[in-house]
């Protein structure tokens, strides 16, 4: 991988071997590499970025309280997009809407207001939310 | 034909902060030194009200707080971060790169047909913008000398946009005059002084001066530059990394320190870093020095420095330890206020036990022993933020320790400082 020595590896064994002493493992021949998610969910490593999420807003769409989410800013937000935003100099996360040539950020939970860029002279897309880190336990 | 470009982050670590922290946009920020010392970095806004680099903060202090300047400590690891992801990205659009420091890097492109690069140069602007909210500047040059004194143009004529391309210029010698001596990329201090007492105040006039006396004077240096200056290529793009020459660790304190036993718990962590470094490279020191002195704001002014050559090259910290701490007896006067002090590994190798076994009277059995022990404990400190295990000196109360009250903590490396978002 061209940029494991630039971003720390998180090594899970897809299969482990623990006999110590005797036959050799009839598996030996099937173990294949570590999963590596790094490499399966950032696409453009140098581009992406981890954010903490406080608050409700985007329930609908599977983004809760404290959860993980990855953005990465090398893609071009399009409609429907989960995005990154910043309002008059704040982070937000909406969903990028375009609805008669207008654009909106649209909350996911219907007690929350819609924004539209209209109204705002300081409003701009940061990046495209690509996974949201729910942990369950 | 290839070009040359020097290209940088506007304000790096200013940007930094507010790239990934929206509401330092737009607002005048400044960025201050290790242990707060002096400003190094300033927004667009900052530099309009006045604030100087390199100022102290403690003398502008009262200054920044009435103009409502936001001051933030630095945070090294996120412009590290930062930087990386710079130049990971511009590799994608140039042939060859040499990073030259944490926010620069000298690029080679092809010309097209046409000689025009300013597409290329407009799209990377946009591409590094879009993926990181930085700004940079783009000098495009024959040679690096040139494209660093574009860079530098660029910046200077508002209506270039970042990115200046010398080829372009129709009277380059306008533009020359316009860069003092002292800007030109690879003069000094001292050869600016001998320059401007000789009459030459700026890199047109450099570039006409006789070669012969610059030669004489500051040898086969200062005529690469003379003659990258007038458009032939000297220096090469450096691609590879070279080897370190050295590895040091030095830090100012946050408290003068007056007292034998802080410099030397102070030298010891910086010990216990330096060694880590060369270990984590595969390296091995034969000859380590030790230093301290006064503030440069003191009126007593202090510096001592000592240093040991060491028959057996090493990297491991209990024996580096020692022969620090004997050296710290040396440098340590109780008659003034320590302001700063650090270690220095010099003369590096390449660390191979065999290698060592053959070449020492240590058994192979040994050194392997030493290694294990060594390397357990850098993997458990790895494992547990370095606080696992540890020499006893750096376990007293530091009262030295440096200063970073303003630090903005934010950071895109560890999953305890990543931004929240209230949504």
């Amino acid at each position: 991988m061209y940029y494991t020595s630039d971003f720390k590896v998180l090594l899970i064994p897809l299969l482990s071997d623990s006999v110590s002493a005797g036959f050799p493992s009839p598996a030996d021949d099937y173990i294949e590499e570590n999963i590596d998610l790094n490499e399966h969910l950032l696409r453009n490593p140098f581009s992406t970025f981890f954010l903490r999420v406080k608050g409700d807003s985007m329930i609908n769409s599977g983004i809760y309280d404290k959860d993980l989410i990855i953005v990465d800013k090398s893609l071009t937000p399009k409609p429907g997009n989960i995005v990154i935003a910043t309002i008059d100099g704040e982070f937000t996360v909406k969903r990028f809407s375009i609805k008669d040539d207008k654009l909106y950020l649209k909350a996911e939970n219907h007690n929350y207001p819609d924004f539209n860029f209209e109204d705002y002279s300081d409003i701009n897309i940061w990046g495209v939310v690509i996974y949201s880190i729910h942990k369950l336990t | 034909m290839k070009a040359i470009a020097l290209i940088d982050g506007n304000n790096f670590y200013a940007s930094c902060e507010q790239s990934i922290n929206p509401a330092l946009r737009k607002k005048p920020l400044v960025i201050l030194s290790n242990n707060d010392g002096c400003i190094i970095a300033r927004s667009p806004e900052a530099r309009i009200l006045g604030i100087k680099m390199g100022t102290p903060y403690f003398k502008e202090k009262e200054k920044l707080s009435k103009l409502g300047v936001i001051v933030l400590s630095s945070n090294y690891s996120l412009y590290g971060d930062m930087s990386k992801r710079l130049m990971n990205l511009l590799r994608k659009h140039c042939e060859k790169i040499e990073i030259y420091s944490i926010d620069e890097a000298f690029v080679s492109i092809s010309r097209p047909k046409d000689n025009n690069l300013h597409v290329w140069a407009r799209s990377l602007r946009s591409f590094i913008y879009q993926n990181l909210n930085i700004t940079i500047t783009i000098g495009i040059g024959e040679n690096k000398v040139r494209a660093k004194l574009a860079n530098k143009l660029a910046k200077e004529i508002d209506q270039s946009s970042g990115i200046l391309d010398l080829s372009d210029l129709q009277n380059a010698d306008d533009y020359f005059k316009r860069v003092k001596v002292e800007s030109i990329w690879g003069i000094g201090d001292q050869t600016s002084k001998w320059l401007r007492s000789k009459g030459i105040k700026n890199a047109k006039e450099f570039k006409e001066m006789d070669t012969y006396e610059i030669t004489k004077k500051i040898g086969i240096v200062g005529k690469r530059i003379q003659l990258e200056l007038r458009g032939y290529k000297c220096l090469p793009i450096e691609n590879i990394k070279k080897t370190k020459k050295e590895i040091r660790v030095s830090r100012s304190f946050g408290e003068p320190i007056t007292k034998e036993e802080d410099l030397k718990q102070a030298l010891a962590i910086y010990t216990i870093k330096a060694s880590r470094k060369m270990r984590i490279q595969n390296l091995q020191t034969s000859t380590i020095i030790v230093f301290t002195r006064t503030s440069h704001y003191s009126n007593y002014n202090y510096q001592k420095s000592a240093y040991k050559n060491l028959i057996e090259p090493t990297n491991k910290t209990n024996i580096i330890l020692k022969i620090v701490l004997e050296l710290a007896k040396e440098i340590y006067n109780p008659e003034y206020k320590l302001a700063k002090a650090g270690v220095i590994m010099q003369k590096l190798t390449t660390y191979d036990y065999l290698q060592k076994s053959i070449n020492t009277s240590f058994s192979e059995e040994k050194l392997l022993k030493e290694d294990n022990l060594i390397r357990t404990i850098d993997a458990l400190n790895e494992k547990f933020d370095n606080k696992a295990i540890t020499w006893c000196i750096t376990k007293r109360k530091q009262n030295w320790r440096m200063n970073k009250n303003l630090l903005s903590g934010t950071s895109t490396t560890n999953l305890k400082g990543i931004p929240t978002i209230i949504i």
